[in-house]
């Protein structure tokens, strides 16, 4: 199929000479832009499902393991965290409305949400939190600065 | 015979030694293929992640396996002499690979240009996290790009190595095989782009770049298909790259009416994979029925054509039969 071929050749190539050019700043980048938004607008959405030991929604703000490391990361991005409590159901639906961008509640990679949130590479035995499919720079953030994050191995 | 015989047989067909070293070559580079695929589905199957690109070309990857196995186990069968129940030889074998090959392609690019088609449509943003290794952190598409610089740079190699073996020894299989390799470079590069493209935010250009590849496997399994089949169907033989009417298929003709006692002939030859079998019926100048040894001359001249001329029948006739129709 010479055209197919050809076109797949010209997308190469325009791909690899975009890249060249952008690769320092901004890649991987998020197609809806959640990390630029969250840093510019100071405020990270984060969701968050009961779970003991991890995730605790007696007191608001939710207080436990997870809630601290969602504050340490906004910190990290320099804002402010927006807490939403409900159940891994509603969470997933919030993340699909684009209303969250960000969730904590104990989930593990065992997870039957991987078809519609993206979920972190496991920060400590199995655990992931759940970031909206396919922003990708949000997620890469997130997995970076959680390696940097001595209290996130370990038990809780 | 009166060709130099060099101890390697298709059937009760002797390979002059260009052809047995021919052979000998394709058979060590088709294992040479088996074994860096295999290293190629490993790799890609362990960096693949959630790129529905990276998923194309890792079972693109995986039906590469398909024509060099299909190729060893034929030209096994085919060396076996004709048995009583087998008495055309197993040279068919090449026939049945070819279709099996053919198959498993178009299946399966069909499937995947319905995923893939089907991840544009539901807008799905595939998610590319970051990987660790040896104490850094990276971005998973980095190493999916290696992935695919490392599969995509052997068949390019390996497919032009077949390419002219493919022609010498006239092998259908080792052809389909060496020309989708030569292009798997191109699988590679859209898989690149495809995984560029979601660096750069472009979501889309994922299941873009496996819909092109997954078309380019359905072209390949249709085009093969439709030659398998048709050669299967007693086809006049053609080319290795059956682009035309094979060459010998007139020459038997031209050669049978040089001959004195020859009038007029027509024949047919059909491939059965690597040799063809021809017959041909003889009308004799003035209804003159020829001698054992004019026939027997005539086979031989015929053979002389080509070593993929071996299975022979002349039959003389008084009219040539109405019901081959003239092939030119």
């Amino acid at each position: 199929m010479p055209q197919v071929r050809r076109v797949l050749l010209a997308a190469a190539l325009l791909l690899l000479a975009g890249c060249a050019a952008v690769v320092p700043d901004d890649f991987p980048a998020d197609p809806d832009g959640t990390l630029d938004r969250v840093r510019s607008e100071g405020v990270l959405r984060a969701g968050a499902s009961p779970r003991p030991g991890w995730v605790d929604v007696a007191d608001d703000p939710p207080t436990g393991r997870e809630p601290r490391l969602v504050s340490g990361f906004a910190d990290h991005l320099g804002a402010e965290v927006e807490w939403t409590v409900a159940g891994e159901e509603e969470l997933v639906r919030l993340f699909e409305a684009g209303e969250i961008d960000l969730a904590v509640g104990g989930f593990t990679d065992t997870n039957a949400w991987v078809d519609k949130v993206g979920l972190t590479r496991p920060y400590t035995e199995a655990h992931v939190m759940m970031v909206p499919m396919g922003e990708n720079a949000l997620q890469s953030e997130l997995e970076r600065w959680l390696d940097t994050q001595p209290t996130a191995g370990g038990r809780p | 015979m009166s060709r130099a015989g060099s101890g390697h047989w298709f059937g009760h067909a002797e390979l002059p030694p260009p052809q047995a070293e021919a052979l000998h070559r394709a058979r060590r580079l088709e294992v040479v293929t088996l074994l860096y695929m295999l290293t190629c589905v490993a790799v890609v199957f362990a960096t693949a992640g959630s790129s529905q690109a990276m998923k194309t070309a890792w079972v693109e990857d995986s039906l590469a396996l398909v024509p060099p196995l299909a190729f060893l186990i034929a030209v096994r069968l085919g060396r076996r002499r004709p048995t009583a129940d087998h008495p055309y030889g197993f040279h068919r074998a090449t026939g049945v690979g070819h279709l099996t090959a053919a198959i498993a392609l178009l299946t399966v690019g069909l499937l995947l240009a319905v995923e893939s088609a089907m991840g544009l449509l539901r807008a799905e943003h595939p998610p590319i996290g970051t990987v660790r290794l040896l104490g850094h952190t990276f971005w998973a598409g980095w190493l999916m790009v290696a992935a695919m610089v490392y599969t995509g740079i052997g068949p390019f190699i390996l497919g032009r190595m077949k390419l002219p073996l493919a022609e010498q020894l006239h092998d259908k299989v080792l052809y389909a095989d060496a020309d989708m390799q030569k292009a798997d470079w191109m699988t590679a590069a859209g898989t690149i782009a495809g995984v560029l493209g979601i660096g750069l935010g472009l979501w889309w250009a994922d299941s873009g770049a496996a819909l092109l590849i997954s078309l380019s496997i359905v072209r390949d399994g249709w085009t093969n298909l439709h030659y398998s089949t048709t050669a299967l169907m007693d086809e006049r033989a053609r080319t290795y790259d059956d682009a035309r009417p094979h060459p010998l298929t007139d020459r038997v003709d031209e050669v049978l009416s040089r001959l004195s006692w020859v009038d007029d002939s027509r024949s047919r030859v059909r491939d059965q994979g690597h040799v063809f079998h021809v017959e041909s019926f003889v009308r004799p100048v003035s209804g003159r029925t020829p001698t054992l040894e004019q026939l027997e001359a005539a086979a031989d001249v015929l053979r002389e054509l080509d070593w993929k001329v071996h299975d022979v029948v002349v039959v003389p006739v008084r009219d040539l039969p109405e019901t081959i129709p003239d092939p030119r």
